[in-house]
Order: C-alpha cells, then sequence, then structure tokens
C-alpha cells in the first residue's frame, strides 16, 4: 500500500463539483485563503459562469492525516458535459476511485450515471457524497436511496458533506485515504503514460498531462507518442499543483505534466499513450479513439475582410482545444469561411463564444447539422457534412444519418412532454424505468439530426429545467431525407440548405418562407422567396418592394443627426449578405433555428 | 451671404410629435428676449459678421408666442450687429396665437414669411397631434392671414397618421387649397422615439401606419398641390414658382448659417472653404439665461468628404437635384464607376434622372431617397 490516491469526481452540471473541489484545495492547505477564488479549477471565465468545466484539470494535493501520515492525492477533474465524453473516459482511466457527488435536492442525473457506470466498469472504487443538505428542499433519505440502488452501497457508506460551509469534508480527505485503493506501482515494465489532457503553453509548446500506469519516466528520457510514433525529448516534468513543479522522475501510480517541445496540440492526443524510445512498450493502453466530430457548422465573418483574423482565431482556438477541426470553405451567400466540426452542440456554442470573447470577431454561423453517409447510384459512398454538397437527387441511392441512444431523467410528471418532444423529433421509444423518488429514466432512439437543434433546450424548458440527459451514438440508419433548398429572387442561397426528412419539408419550408419574409428588410424590388426539393417548388412567399423610405424633416440641425443615421446604416449594410441583389441580414441565417417548436 | 435662425423655446403645451427643444413655462419671456439680444450683439465684429444676412427665420418651439414688440427688439438687434439685407424673413406661428393685429403689427415689425403650424383640419386628429389649436381656428388663421398683406406664407400639413384614411386627408388638402397657399410643407408623421408618441409606438398601444399607405398619402398631397400649381421642390416642401423658401433652401446647398437661441444649430464654413463645422447652441434655457449661449454644446468637425456627403444626401431630397459638375470643384467628390452604374439602373427603373451635369430623383425615386442614398453612398 503506498500513500498515492488519484481520483475524479463525478457530478451534474450545479451539483456543487467545482465548490467541492475548491473546499478541498483549501482544506489541504493546496492554496492560501488570499489567493483563493471560486472554482478555481475552471480556469476559463467561460468555465467560471456557465458554471461548468469544459477541459479536464488535475492537480495535485498533500493531505496531512490528522495522525500526522503524508498522502499525494491527485484530482483530475473531468468535464461536465455530455459532449466530451470521451475524455471523461481517459480521465477516469488515470484513477482508483471517484467521488459521486449528489445534489440531495435533485438526485441523480443522465449524464452522471453514464459516467458513474463507466467509473463502475473500470473497477473504481467509488465514494458517494451527498452533497447540498443544508438546502431546506434537500431528501437525504429518498435520494441516499437511490444512491444505494445505484452502487449497492451502505447507507452508512454515503458521506454528507457541504460543499458551500466546509462540512464533512475532514471525512471525505479520510475516506479518500481509507477507501481508495493506492494505484499499483509496477516500476519495472516499460513505461506507459496515459495522456488524459493536454493544454498549449505560447512559450513551452504543447503540455501533456499524464497517469503514469506502469515504469518510469525520467527527464531528459527521449520518449514517443504511440499513436503517431512521433519522438520528443522530455525536457521538463513535473507535478500538477497550482503551477508546475518539476521533478526528476514520474513513477507508475504518479499524475504529472510532461513538456518535450510539441509545436502542435494535435500532436498530444487525448487517450494516446506516453512510452520511452529505449526499452519501449509493445502495446498502448487500450481505449484511444481520435475525436471525431458529431455537429457541424458554417462559420463565416460578418465583414469579409475579416477572414484571416478569423482564420489566426481558430488555429488558436484549436491548440487548446484538439477536438475542434475545421477547414475552408466557400459559400456563394456568405464568402469565404470555414465548416467546423465539433463534438457536441456545447462544444459549438462554446467554440462560437470563444471567437467572439476572446478575439472579438463577428461571425455567422450556419445551421449545424450531422454527417450523411451518402450511397450514391454507382455504388460508391460519400460522406456529406455541409447541405449544399448533397449530390443531386437522381444520383443518390439512399441516404444514412447517425442515430443516437438519448437516456432521458425526469420527474414522472413530465413523461408526458417528453415524448411527445420525442415523438416530434422522429425518436423510437425504447424503454422507461421507473427510478425512486417518483423519477423516470426514458430512453429513446433519436436522429442525431433532431437533437442537434434546439432539442436541449426544448427538453430543459418543458421540464421546468427538471430533466436531463445523456446520449451515445449508436448506428447509422436509413432515411427518407431530402435536401431543402432556399431561394430568393430564384437564386438559391447555400448557406440556408438543409437536410430534413421528407415528411418534415413542406411545413419547414413554409416556415422558413414565412420566418425569411419577416427578417430581410424590403429592398427597391419585390424578392420571391421560394423553398425548393431539387426542382420542384414547394412554398412560396414574397417580399414587397419598399415603398416609402424618405426622411421628412432636414432642415438645419437634422442634417446632423441624418447623417450620423446615415453612417449607422452604412456599417448596418456592411453586416449584410448579399445573394443576387437581395440583401440579406445575418439573422435571417440562422432563421431556421430560432423557429418556435409549433413551427416546426 | 447667410442667414440666421433664432430659436424661441415656448410652448403652450406639448405636441405628442415633437422632439425639439422647448418649455411650457412662459414666466422668463421677456428674460429671454434679453438675453438673445445680449448673444446676438456677442456676434459684434466676429466672422459671422463677414456676410451680408439674407434671410431670417424665428423658429421654436412657438415664436408667435412673442409679441410683435418683442420681435421688433430682436430684428433691431440683429440690424445693429449684422448686416442685413432681407429677402426673407420668417416667423412661425401657431393657428391659436393669430389675429389680424399681430399679423399687421408682425407685418410692420419686418416679417415678411409666415409659416403656419396647422398640420390638419381635424379635429380628431388635433387631438392625437395634442395641438393647442382647435380646427376652427385652423381655418381663421389662414382667413386672416389671406388678407394680411403677408403674402408669403406656408402652411404645415402632417399626412400619414395612425388611422389617417386616404378620404381624410383628401379632406385636409381640399380645405387647405380652398384658401389657394403660395407654398405648403408637407410631412409624413416621424415618431421620435423620446416623444410621447414614441413612448406609445414602444408599449404598443400605437400602431404606426403601413409604409405603403403613407407611399399612397405622398402620392396624393404631391397631385393635388401639383394640380394647382404647387409645385414639390424638396421632399416635403411645395410652392408655387418663386415662393420656394429661401432661408430653408440654403440649408441644402450648404450655405453659411447662424443660429442663436437655446438648442439653436449653426453652420459654417472655415476660411478656405476645406471644412466646415456644425454645432448646438446650449440648449438648456435656464443655462442660456446664466449667459450658457456662450457654450457650444456639440460641435460636429466635417471634413470635405463628409460635406460632399450630406450634399449629396441633401440634394437627391430635391426636385432640383445635384449640379455634378458643382460637387466636384467645391468638393472634390466625383461618383466612382460603380455608383454610376447604380445610377443608371435608377435610370432604368424610373427612379432617378442621371446626365452629364446633373442627378435627381424622379417622383419614385424621390419617395424612397433614403434607401438609393443610403445605396450610394455603402
Amino acid at each position: 500500500m503506498n500513500n498515492i490516491r488519484n481520483f475524479c469526481i463525478i457530478a451534474h452540471i450545479d451539483h456543487g463539483k467545482s465548490t467541492l473541489a475548491d473546499r478541498l484545495l483549501q482544506t489541504t492547505g493546496t492554496i492560501s485563503e488570499r489567493d483563493m477564488q471560486e472554482q478555481m479549477l475552471d480556469d476559463m471565465d467561460l468555465e467560471r459562469e456557465r458554471g461548468i468545466t469544459i477541459k479536464s484539470h488535475a492537480i495535485k494535493l498533500d493531505y496531512k492525516r490528522p495522525g500526522g501520515e503524508l498522502f499525494n492525492f491527485n484530482l483530475i477533474d473531468t468535464p461536465g458535459h455530455v459532449d466530451f465524453a470521451y475524455e471523461v473516459s481517459r480521465a477516469l482511466k488515470a484513477c482508483e476511485g471517484a467521488i459521486l457527488v449528489v445534489d440531495a435536492t435533485q438526485g441523480i442525473e443522465a449524464q452522471t450515471i453514464s459516467n458513474l457506470y463507466q467509473a463502475i466498469e473500470q473497477n473504481l472504487e467509488i465514494i458517494p457524497v451527498l452533497n447540498k443538505i443544508d438546502l431546506p428542499s434537500s431528501d437525504p433519505e429518498g435520494v441516499g436511496q437511490q444512491i444505494i440502488d445505484l452502487i449497492g452501497c451502505e447507507r452508512e457508506d454515503i458521506l454528507i458533506v457541504s460543499g458551500k460551509t466546509g462540512e464533512g469534508v475532514p471525512d471525505l480527505l479520510e475516506a479518500i485515504c481509507e477507501r481508495i485503493p493506492g494505484p499499483k506501482q509496477e516500476v519495472d515494465k516499460p513505461l506507459r503514460a496515459l495522456i488524459f489532457d493536454s493544454v498549449f503553453n505560447t512559450y513551452r509548446g504543447s503540455v501533456a498531462y499524464v497517469r503514469v500506469m506502469e515504469g518510469v519516466l525520467k527527464k531528459g528520457d527521449l520518449f514517443k507518442f504511440m499513436a503517431n510514433k512521433e519522438e520528443y525529448n522530455a525536457e521538463d516534468i513535473g507535478y500538477l499543483k497550482m503551477s508546475y513543479e518539476p521533478t526528476k522522475e514520474l513513477k507508475a501510480g504518479e499524475v504529472g505534466y510532461v513538456i518535450g517541445s510539441v509545436k502542435s496540440l494535435q500532436d498530444v492526443r487525448v487517450g494516446d499513450t506516453i512510452t520511452t524510445v529505449k526499452n519501449a512498450a509493445t502495446t498502448p493502453i487500450p481505449g484511444y479513439q481520435e475525436a471525431k466530430p458529431m455537429v457541424f457548422s458554417g462559420i463565416y465573418p460578418t465583414q469579409s475582410e475579416d477572414f484571416e483574423d478569423l482564420r489566426s482565431a481558430l488555429e488558436k482556438l484549436q491548440l487548446n482545444d484538439a477536438s475542434l477541426s475545421y477547414e475552408p470553405e466557400t459559400s456563394k451567400a456568405l464568402g469565404f469561411g470555414f465548416r467546423a466540426g465539433f463534438l457536441g452542440l456545447l462544444h459549438m456554442e462554446i467554440v462560437q463564444e470563444r471567437l467572439d470573447r476572446e478575439f472579438d470577431i463577428d461571425i455567422i454561423t450556419t445551421v449545424p447539422n450531422v454527417q450523411y453517409e451518402v450511397k450514391l447510384e454507382d455504388d460508391s459512398t460519400i460522406d456529406v457534412d455541409n447541405p449544399s454538397q448533397m449530390p443531386e437527387v437522381g444520383e443518390i441511392d439512399a441516404i444514412f444519418e447517425p442515430y443516437i441512444k438519448a437516456s432521458i431523467i425526469t420527474p414522472a410528471d413530465f413523461i408526458g412532454p417528453i415524448m411527445k418532444l420525442c415523438q416530434e423529433r422522429r425518436g423510437v421509444y425504447i424503454n422507461q424505468i421507473f427510478m425512486q423518488n417518483n423519477r423516470v429514466e426514458i430512453t429513446y432512439e433519436l436522429p442525431m439530426a433532431e437533437v442537434v437543434f434546439d432539442f436541449y433546450d426544448k427538453l430543459k424548458s418543458g421540464t421546468r429545467g427538471y430533466a436531463s440527459l445523456d446520449y451515445e451514438f449508436i448506428e447509422y440508419r436509413k432515411g427518407d431525407l431530402v435536401r431543402l433548398d432556399i431561394l430568393l429572387n430564384g437564386e438559391p442561397v447555400d448557406a440556408l440548405s438543409s437536410i430534413t426528412h421528407r415528411d418534415k419539408a413542406y411545413y419547414q419550408g413554409r416556415k422558413i418562407c414565412a420566418k425569411l419574409k419577416e427578417l430581410i428588410p424590403r429592398q427597391q424590388y419585390e424578392v420571391a422567396v421560394q423553398a425548393a426539393i431539387g426542382s420542384r417548388i414547394i412554398a412560396r412567399d414574397s417580399i414587397r418592394a419598399l415603398r416609402k423610405d424618405v426622411t421628412a424633416k432636414c432642415y438645419g440641425g437634422d442634417i446632423s443627426r441624418k447623417r450620423k443615421l446615415l453612417e449607422k446604416q452604412k456599417e448596418g449594410k456592411k453586416r449584410m449578405k448579399q445573394v443576387g441583389s437581395v440583401e440579406i441580414p445575418q439573422e435571417a441565417f440562422l432563421a431556421v433555428l430560432s423557429m418556435d417548436e409549433d413551427d416546426r | 451671404m447667410s442667414g440666421l435662425y433664432l430659436h424661441i423655446p415656448f410652448c403652450k403645451q406639448a405636441c405628442s410629435y415633437c422632439d425639439f427643444y422647448f418649455v411650457t413655462r412662459q414666466g422668463k419671456k421677456q428674460d429671454f428676449v434679453a438675453e438673445l439680444i445680449k448673444e446676438i450683439h456677442s456676434k459684434k465684429d466676429t466672422r459671422y459678421t463677414t456676410e451680408i444676412v439674407k434671410t431670417v427665420y424665428f423658429g421654436g418651439g412657438t415664436p408667435s408666442l412673442l409679441s410683435p414688440k418683442q420681435i421688433e427688439q430682436i430684428l433691431e438687434a440683429i440690424e445693429q450687429v449684422f448686416e442685413l439685407h432681407p429677402e426673407e424673413v420668417t416667423l412661425e406661428m401657431n393657428p391659436d396665437d393669430v389675429n389680424k393685429e399681430y399679423l399687421a403689427d408682425l407685418r410692420s415689425a419686418g416679417i415678411t414669411r409666415a409659416s403656419m403650424g396647422v398640420q390638419t383640419f381635424n379635429q380628431q386628429l388635433l387631438n392625437f397631434m395634442n395641438r393647442a389649436h382647435s380646427k376652427e381656428e385652423a381655418l381663421h388663421c389662414l382667413e386672416v392671414l389671406s388678407s394680411s398683406g403677408i403674402h408669403s406664407y406656408t402652411v404645415d400639413l402632417i399626412y400619414g397618421n395612425p388611422d389617417q384614411t386616404l378620404e381624410m386627408l383628401e379632406k385636409d388638402v381640399d380645405v387647405l387649397l380652398g384658401f389657394n397657399p403660395p407654398h405648403v410643407s408637407a410631412y409624413s408623421l416621424t415618431i421620435e422615439p423620446k416623444t410621447r408618441l414614441g413612448r406609445q409606438l414602444e408599449l404598443g398601444s400605437l400602431i404606426a401606419p403601413e409604409d405603403d399607405l403613407v407611399a399612397l398619402h405622398f402620392d396624393l398631397v404631391e397631385k393635388r398641390l401639383r394640380e394647382v400649381g404647387i409645385l414639390q421642390y424638396e421632399v416635403s416642401n411645395f410652392a408655387k414658382p418663386g415662393f420656394e423658401a429661401r432661408h430653408n433652401s440654403a440649408y441644402w446647398s450648404h450655405e453659411n448659417y447662424l443660429g442663436l437661441g437655446p438648442g439653436a444649430h449653426s453652420f459654417w464654413w472655415n476660411d478656405i472653404g476645406q471644412s466646415a463645422e456644425r454645432w448646438i447652441n446650449e440648449p438648456d434655457l435656464n443655462s442660456y439665461l446664466s449667459g450658457g449661449w456662450e457654450n457650444r454644446a456639440e460641435v460636429d468637425q466635417l471634413s470635405k468628404h463628409d460635406l460632399a456627403e450630406e450634399r449629396l444626401m441633401l440634394g437627391l431630397r430635391t426636385v432640383q437635384g445635384l449640379d455634378l459638375s458643382n460637387l466636384e470643384k467645391q468638393y472634390d467628390f466625383k461618383l466612382n464607376p460603380k455608383q454610376e452604374i447604380y445610377l443608371h439602373q435608377k435610370v432604368k427603373e424610373g427612379k432617378a434622372v442621371f446626365t452629364e451635369s446633373r442627378l435627381y430623383l424622379t417622383k419614385e425615386g424621390l419617395k424612397i431617397a433614403d434607401a438609393i442614398t443610403l445605396d450610394l453612398l455603402s
């Protein structure tokens, strides 16, 4: 038995994971009161604001037991969103134990269960913790029973903690020492270190966060990434304290960082294995996957002269976020831009928001879509991640779309609305399982395309925020899908094309036309707005020509006002996109997205 | 040559559409006149007195709340300070202030032109606009004006009001034309954000009329006035030949003008005609009364390019349009090929006339002058 404890915290958003982590940092003296700021481990403003963890983090805590014995804890924080399920699985792999934090006022949520099952599968020791017991609406009895049912523990195994007040934290620290096993320390085997996260540092290049599973990595060792066989020198290795703490070697069981002049974050892939060039391990740690984007969207600069800025911003974002992929694309309507691939919708939102906040670039994003497999008449198959690239109807034999298995946990009162939502989204009902506390787990198989739009928002608003969602990709299935084009004055607007189920196309086409009529300002000509499948027009509307647009009074002081207004309008016009003779405001490109539920 | 604008900031009550500066307290009138005269004297021997003043305009507010005596005092002061060769001395007046005697006295004080704020003869609409006068007063003021010896006058009309039908407008125009006015200023109602109507619009208790209907109003006014020889010469201005407003027209051709009184605007070219300034006088009456007219509240520095764009914007609002060679000579501004292509397109659509030396919008073009100006300049 050694004194190292590697563990993570499994919790749902809002269940108090970050607060509890803060408390652990404080109680172990890892960080002084003075340096403490809330949600210490969440680096990005965005993470703090949204109260979610986007990237994994790790930190070494030195814990002195009441008897004086010293323990080394490595707390490996995991991303808190279903988009990052793979990153979570790698973080779990680096641990021997997990603290399961459940909000006593809310009960267990879908995603927590999925992470918990992963942890159990990987033989992690689970320490169940009930949080927020100080709140009047908490139900420690019922939620406790849920936990017992799920992991089969005894009631007395459940710790009661308040992240807010720090109550119960000393017991938790002791439980970590006593219940979680220390890691195996097979130092004589060839080196195998698991990369569970990576960050980019402007001065030092890519930094790999690793858990050494077997063997020893010494400073100065020549090492390689087993996925791409690239070799580097371990220039600096060390422990992850509040700052990097260099050391001479990292041994089996330990967690730390490795720096080796790795220029691109693309080379440091989460899940990959590091081994030494000398006495190399023969096989990597199993489970490595390449990050596969699930959701795609066009990203265009609002003003075409910002294209290069957008490119460099995306490059910089990718340094920190290896799961973001993008390539240049051109749209007739939007000009030069990029088609970007994301792990999921949240990931997409985060990237968009960071472009805006950290790089101050105004962007237009097109409606997100999934990747389709299209079997052509000539028996070949192509992948289509951009609706405008969908081949003509005559060339297509069949279109296949990704399906997910979605599990939704909800108070039983909301079963009706959830089923309605899933049915509307072409869901296939699988089952429902009643749990403790009047809660139900509903499982549906759904086309992923139906989930990427605004499924999550609808789910939340339809259940007053109570339902939680977890999903995983299952397979590609054949679908009766069509490309719905939108034409303005007879010219197709590529950025407004979407792929939709044939049954929904007519209704959706009509709704998009109506929405565009509302959003596109009247122009000097009448503008025909049409929706089409192939060459068939399935909906039509028109924007009447502008009849009157002139300021009434223009005397002494009015002139300055009028000129200033003109300057403003010029700016506004710059942001419009021109298709043929029609000027389209940015909002129009998200018209499909912003349609209400009953619009579908 | 320059113009003088005098802002008289008093009103009996607030019209629901008005966002000009005014106060409804009347007690300070005499103090104001004294201060205005002080301000006039302060301009003695400045650059503003180097040019001959040909037009004077009393605007407001409600200038007709001043007595003829007070108007006379102001004009006397102007004569002492400026080289005044008056071709047009206009005073804005409200129907409820006007009677035969008042007009006669104004005339002897030196007023040559009246601007009558009738707006409508429809009592319902007068109420909606919260005007101080009644339908009867509107009729009466035009009667006395016709026989006052002030031959040059304009009548303000507002169309495009919420719930105003074409029939209602037709009736207004009928009544107006009965007086055979030499000049009409017809405005479509503009709902400004900080007015009572603006707030109602925000709250949803008021719905602005459809642009298409307002366009029909515009057509009706233009047609009816044209039929009796009152011709459109600017978006909102119509006159029998020779009765065009000189003071206002000077605004549109960037002539110098000096504004006096609280919140008055001024425009003045620099010495070598390379740039200009436009500024606002201290707008608050109390500050103004304690000598605040020495401050210029907002000063806009206008480059030659700014001025060229302004000139284009203003010129496209007039029937006469723009003299392109002058635009090049005075403003170093030449239309680029893209702009020319655009204008040729407008010619094809019947919205503009574009020759070597002239550019102007047709009746159809005039109605969307803002859109065309924006297209042209962006």
